[in-house]
């Protein structure tokens, strides 16, 4: 492989991820600082602390992704970053940092949709990892996380179809309010996998919102059936409602886990594999956060192998934010032609569509 | 002592942001200002950019880099720093963090040396102040509470036209006005007593937060990884 070299800085929430890709796939170095544990005490994402560490953290990160390469900002050819969507506060430190150091090293910058990047993990390639077939077009791609929960045919690079998407809640933001509920802590989509997995019993049945012939799904009713189904638990084990004493028995945390799990993922999984079938699909490439379940990676893997669709599941670390995606994506715009000026800024809403090529 | 290049200074503190350079020694050579509200990033590379030129200086000639640390609006305080450090990263310089606060009652005495007492008020957020007393630590004023001034005390109002008295309104606009000598004269005095900050730790001076929010320790809660050569977990299969 020997396309450009690209330097890569994502910070659209509460990972600082800098990473060098080459040619949009091979993985140099990809270093995150992630905030997971700082956040856990107030129970989700504080944007101010967010962006605070994110101008902690960005310098170190930088350092340790160069050292890892091996490479100095000479060898690199251009910087690509996550200018959209995201937190703002969080997305201006990144975009800032990238701008300044492409302009004091006279590179091109490169802005890359987080979104997209979650698309573009199926293409990485780790550092020593044989090279494999690229995801094949036409294909669905699910990206499954705490922000966002869509689906898009994509029948070249670049091009994008908003199939459907979630109507409310995002899985990932579903799973941590079930896991509050279940007193699991947050983030509550680790938690929930694995009280899933000690499950013995699998009679407890969530409701699936199916949304009948759209690709949207919705999980604010899901979430509300949960606090029900959970309040009645408490109540056939003597507890009070409220969940401020008395702990469920670890043998029905298990089975409501599992049972909330089930229902999010068989509605991912059924509308994924109906869009890869209904659009001629050749594979699958799954991304974001929720993408790590287990639960889900084997579901829908089962599922496309029966229907011989090629599926494309990043290792959980490609899964949740990081800078080698960006550089992935970032690849492709380069190659496009697709610039950005110094005053790139935050775009905390900015959609996936196909980007426009710049002339400079 | 080897000959020092000029120093690049940049504060987003204020809803005036402001790209200068100064001497070695911390004298002012030539400052761009501008209203940037709170969109200092689309502007700031650009300004610097243009101010380098017109001074025939390039990024190579700068000998250190000097940032407003605030307190002040979360956004260009943000984009300020990010800035900061990634010129000082890929120009091989040292930074050092100047608290805008301070420096603006620096600046309000160097505009009117009779004043004593002088206390700076910020906005903070929508309806609260920030209030800065020199040698103590900044801190909230909810909107519509008393400042509780002593009776020798003078205020210096920063972006609050409007919401303070006339004559604090019009000493923080002479504030403002002086910032950047202000700044390049504590920079340049750190700087020649080796007093830098740490590019990686340097962060802004955050006074607000959401309430029943605790600032954090500075290293706490964060966990850096590298580029763990894992398994690519489920490859493409036909
Ligand atoms: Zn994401």
């Amino acid at each position: 492989m020997s396309g450009p070299l690209l330097l890569a800085v994502e910070s659209s929430c509460d990972e600082t991820g800098i990473a060098l890709v080459e040619d949009g796939r091979r993985i140099h170095a990809n270093v995150v600082a992630s905030q997971v544990a700082l956040h856990a005490p107030s129970g989700g994402i504080v944007p101010e602390v967010a962006a605070r560490a994110h101008l902690r953290w960005i310098v170190p990160v930088l350092d340790e992704a160069l050292a890892t390469a091996g490479v100095t900002m000479r060898d690199v050819d251009g910087v690509a970053v996550t200018y959209g969507p995201g937190l703002a506060g969080s997305l201006l430190v990144g975009i800032n940092f990238a701008k300044t150091l492409a302009w004091a090293h006279r590179k091109p910058l490169v802005p890359v949709n987080h979104l997209e990047g979650h698309l573009y993990a199926g293409w990485l390639l780790d550092p020593g990892e044989a090279e494999h077939d690229a995801p094949p077009f036409p294909l669905v791609a699910l990206v499954v996380s705490g922000g966002h929960t869509f689906l898009v045919e994509m029948r070249d690079h670049l091009d994008y179809r908003y199939l459907g998407g979630t109507v409310d809640d995002a899985a990932g933001e579903a799973f941590d309010k079930v896991g509050r509920l279940l007193g699991l802590g947050y983030p509550g989509g680790p938690a929930i996998s694995r009280e899933a997995t000690r499950a013995t019993a699998y009679d407890r049945v969530f409701p699936r919102a199916w949304l009948r012939d759209t690709y949207d799904v919705s999980f604010s009713g899901l979430k509300t059936a949960a606090r029900r189904i959970v309040t009645q638990a408490r109540a056939d084990e003597g507890l009070p409602a409220d969940g401020r004493e008395g702990d469920l028995a670890a043998a029905t945390v298990a089975e409501l886990a599992w049972g909330f799990q089930d229902s999010v993922v068989d509605v991912l999984t059924t509308k994924t594999i109906r869009a890869a079938e209904e659009v001629g699909a050749r594979g699958i490439v799954l991304g974001g956060g929720v993408a790590a379940n287990g639960a889900l990676r084997a579901r829908i893997s089962g599922e496309a192998e029966a229907r011989g669709l090629a599926l494309v599941i990043p290792r959980p670390g490609l899964c949740t934010d990081n800078g080698a995606m960006i550089g992935a994506a970032g690849a492709r715009r380069f190659a496009a032609g697709v610039r950005a000026g110094l005053e790139l800024d935050a775009r905390p809403s900015l959609p996936l569509a196909r980007p426009a090529a710049t002339s400079s | 002592m080897t000959q020092r290049g000029p120093i690049l200074l940049i504060d987003t503190a204020t809803t005036r942001a402001v790209v200068a350079l100064g001497t070695a020694e911390g004298a002012l050579i030539e400052q761009r200002r501008w209203t940037a509200g709170y969109r200092h990033g689309e502007e700031l590379l650009a300004r610097t950019g243009a101010l380098l030129g017109d001074r025939h200086v390039t990024l190579s000639d700068l000998g250190a880099i000097a940032v407003g640390t605030g307190p002040g609006a979360f956004t260009g305080l943000r984009v300020g720093i990010a800035t900061a450090k990634g010129l000082a990263h890929a120009l091989g310089l040292q930074i050092v963090g100047i608290a805008t606060g301070l420096a603006l009652l620096d600046a309000a005495r160097a505009a009117d040396p009779a004043a004593s007492g002088l206390v700076l008020v910020a906005p903070a957020g929508p309806n609260d102040r920030v209030l800065l007393r020199l040698g103590e630590a900044a801190r909230i004023v909810p909107g519509g509470a008393d400042l509780g001034l002593a009776a020798d005390e003078r205020l210096v109002a920063v972006d609050l036209a409007g919401r303070a008295p006339q004559e604090a309104v019009s000493l923080g606009e002479a504030a403002v006005d002086g910032l950047a000598a202000a700044m390049l004269r504590i920079g340049a005095a750190r700087l020649a007593a080796g007093d830098t900050d740490d590019l990686a730790t340097l962060v802004p001076e955050y006074v607000t937060l959401p309430r029943g929010i605790r600032m954090p320790l500075p290293d706490e809660g964060v966990e850096m990884s590298g580029s763990e050569p894992g398994p690519a977990a489920g490859g493409a299969r036909p």
